[in-house]
């Protein structure tokens, strides 16, 4: 187990460097920079940041000091906002998008592995037909389109309670997080119904549980012990994904609902080409998304003892 | 053979749901198992031998299965209403049942010892640590070597011929009257084959279990059986003990079973013979005999079902041949012994 973990580990180190040198070298192939822009910055800034970046100097060079700077944890400067280091922007704003994001995943974990095995039990009947009508619903429906819908019920509700029972936007309290959390892991959720849904099919008529009912086990048992653990193994696999899915997703939601989350700085710093920005957003958001498949991965390995084996 | 029967079925008849009609896999099978004996069901595949028991331990899907006639009865339990008795699931406790792919037949994600200690928790009440450490006591009878080290390992860890050993070990978990082996070899090569065989007899003799064997495998027969079933579409043509089937075999089917199986007798060098055609469809089963459609002997009167003709105690075969009316006598099949002259089956 302790080989399996460290085997990921080195191999995300490594896909984390190549997420760093693309977003640079893609960076400088972008034409135009922020120093030639029409409110010229005064000669003392831009010899310091030539000095901090080299960026007077060959690319090749200026890769190696970003490269320098990143292991040290130095994201750099934002060249657009006034003394605010991209360390900064990501210690203040990922927290807020991390919580959404925690609650959206879990949100969307728990409710497709309870729909979906639902559904596999009531296969063909009435609950299971319209739970997948919904599903279809789920994923089909852009999240901007769920999130101003959800907004507009949340007026509605408010209207009719005659006080404010569920914030319509921004950020602070539980009641603030929860609607923007669940719009956020809706389609996740519908996904990971219909994936759980069939996965749990299939279990239902291995051998193993034809086994477990000739031992006589309580249905209780077999549907938890035998064929839950089984059935969730492919819907862990695609866990890794889905936190990139709900990331992503994210931006759209933050900014509906106004929450001051990374989302909005990472969309607003390409619109301006803070090329620091741009790069330490990208390369953190990277470095976390294969920090969470590395935490799948090992999850999937304490579920299914088959993947602890090294080859 | 005089004591009443652990397990008495009358009549059993299971039909499945099909596209556009009912397959009748089971149509009227009667059985006894009595207590300490081996009791082997043969024929080949699709007669319907494998749904007869999984009916019994309630195993088959419903729908699109369905037991629609006939009764099981578990040591005066109605088994086909329920099969709890004070609460209790029979089986894995007094039934216990084997499988044909130990492979597939358990839990990947859960280790050997706990699959077996669960049924123990169940249905004795044991405590986690108390059950497993019986379960390494199981293994260890069941003659799994390390068998300490080995309940703390999966199922991938394991190989078949050691996987069918662990199946064992929790099938007698509970001590149960009656272990239902469905073809529990025959995903397995022939040395495995004979040791799974082996232990399985040693531990009947241990604990006096009945065995329910099924098989397609004549030479499995020979080798476990006390008294042998032979099914064919879906009903039993044929039963008796073990030397009836094998040197009185007194139904059509049952002859044409045996000359197809290898033989190292050098005085049966004669080469194997086929049965000739296939199963019958069960969506629409041949009126009468299931079997006249391949039978060499058929005649008019197959088109009406026969009648069980007892031949000898405990002998019995469904075929019209042996009718005092009937004009043949084909002299490779068994006749009532005070009818038929004294001829060597075998000749």
């Amino acid at each position: 187990m302790w080989k399996y973990t460290f085997k990921r580990i080195v191999l995300g180190l490594v896909t984390i460097w190549f997420i760093a040198t693309a977003t640079f070298f893609a960076m400088h192939s972008v034409p135009g920079d922020p120093l030639s822009s029409d409110k010229a910055t005064s000669e003392r800034i831009r010899a310091n940041l030539e000095a901090k970046y080299g960026l007077d100097q060959p690319l090749l060079s200026q890769y190696f000091i970003y490269l320098g700077n990143l292991a040290k944890g130095d994201l750099g400067i934002s060249f657009t906002q006034e003394n605010r280091s991209v360390n900064d922007i990501i210690r203040e704003h990922f927290p807020i998008s991390a919580t959404l994001g925690i609650l959206a995943l879990a949100f969307a974990a728990l409710g497709g592995i309870l729909w979906g095995a639902l559904t596999a039990l009531y296969r063909n009947r009435w609950p299971d037909t319209v739970i997948m009508l919904l599903v279809i619903l789920g994923i089909s429906a852009p999240s901007f389109v769920v999130a101003a819908f959800s907004q507009y019920g949340i007026v509605n509700l408010n209207m009719w309670a005659g006080t404010n029972i569920l914030p319509v936007g921004g950020w602070g309290s539980v009641g603030h997080m929860l609607i923007p959390a669940a719009v956020l892991g809706l389609s996740t959720m519908a996904y990971l119904t219909r994936l759980m849904r069939s996965s749990m099919l299939e279990v239902v008529n291995t051998d193993y549980v034809r086994t477990a009912t000739a031992k006589g086990l309580p249905p209780a048992l077999i549907f938890t012990r035998h064929q839950l653990r089984n059935a969730m193994l492919p819907v862990i696999t695609v866990l890794g994904p889905a936190i990139a899915g709900i990331t992503t997703g994210g931006f759209v939601v933050e900014i509906v609902f106004a929450i001051p989350g990374l989302g909005r700085f990472f969309v607003e710093a390409v619109q301006q080409l803070d090329y620091t920005v741009i790069m330490g957003t990208t390369v953190f958001y990277g470095a976390f998304l294969v920090g969470m498949v590395i935490l799948v991965d090992i999850v999937y390995g304490v579920i299914d003892p088959r993947v602890r084996v090294d080859q | 053979m005089s004591s009443s029967p652990l397990l008495s079925v009358r009549d059993l008849r299971v039909d499945f749901a099909a596209h556009g009609g009912r397959v009748q896999a089971v149509r009227g099978v009667s059985l006894d198992v009595h207590r300490g004996q081996t009791l082997a069901i043969v024929g080949e595949s699709g007669c319907g031998k494998s749904v007869t028991v999984q009916s019994l331990m309630g195993l088959i899907p419903t729908p699109p299965g369905r037991i629609h006639g006939g009764s099981a009865t578990l040591m005066g339990h109605d088994l086909l209403a329920s099969k709890m008795i004070d609460g209790q699931d029979i089986r894995g406790r007094l039934v216990s049942m084997i499988f044909q792919d130990p492979m597939s037949s358990l839990n990947p994600t859960m280790n050997i010892g706990d699959q077996i200690a669960e049924t123990l928790q169940v249905h004795k009440g044991l405590s986690h640590a108390d059950a497993f450490r019986r379960a390494i006591e199981l293994l260890d009878m069941s003659k799994i070597p390390e068998a300490g080290r080995r309940a703390k390992q999966y199922p991938f860890e394991f190989s078949g011929g050691m996987l069918q050993r662990a199946m064992i070990a929790m099938s007698i978990a509970c001590e149960p009257a009656i272990l239902i082996a469905d073809e529990p070899t025959t995903a397995l090569d022939v040395t495995i084959q004979a040791q799974i065989l082996d232990l399985l007899k040693e531990l009947q003799a241990e604990t006096g279990m009945a065995i329910v064997l099924i098989t397609h495998d004549l030479g499995v027969v020979a080798r476990m059986a006390d008294r042998v079933l032979v099914m064919y579409a879906g009903e039993i043509v044929e039963q008796g003990s073990v030397d009836d089937i094998f040197y009185r075999s007194a139904h059509p089917y049952t002859l044409g079973l045996r000359r197809a199986m290898p033989s190292n007798d050098p005085q049966m060098s004669q080469s194997l013979l086929a049965i000739e055609g296939s199963p019958p469809d069960l969506f629409d089963p041949p009126k009468g005999c299931g079997y006249h459609p391949r039978c060499e002997h058929a005649m008019q009167a197959c088109l009406e079902s026969p009648p069980a003709y007892g031949l000898d105690p405990g002998h019995s075969s469904r075929c019209w041949l042996h009718h005092e009316q009937t004009s043949q006598r084909p002299d490779a099949l068994y006749f009532q012994s005070s009818q038929g002259a004294d001829h060597d089956p075998l000749g």
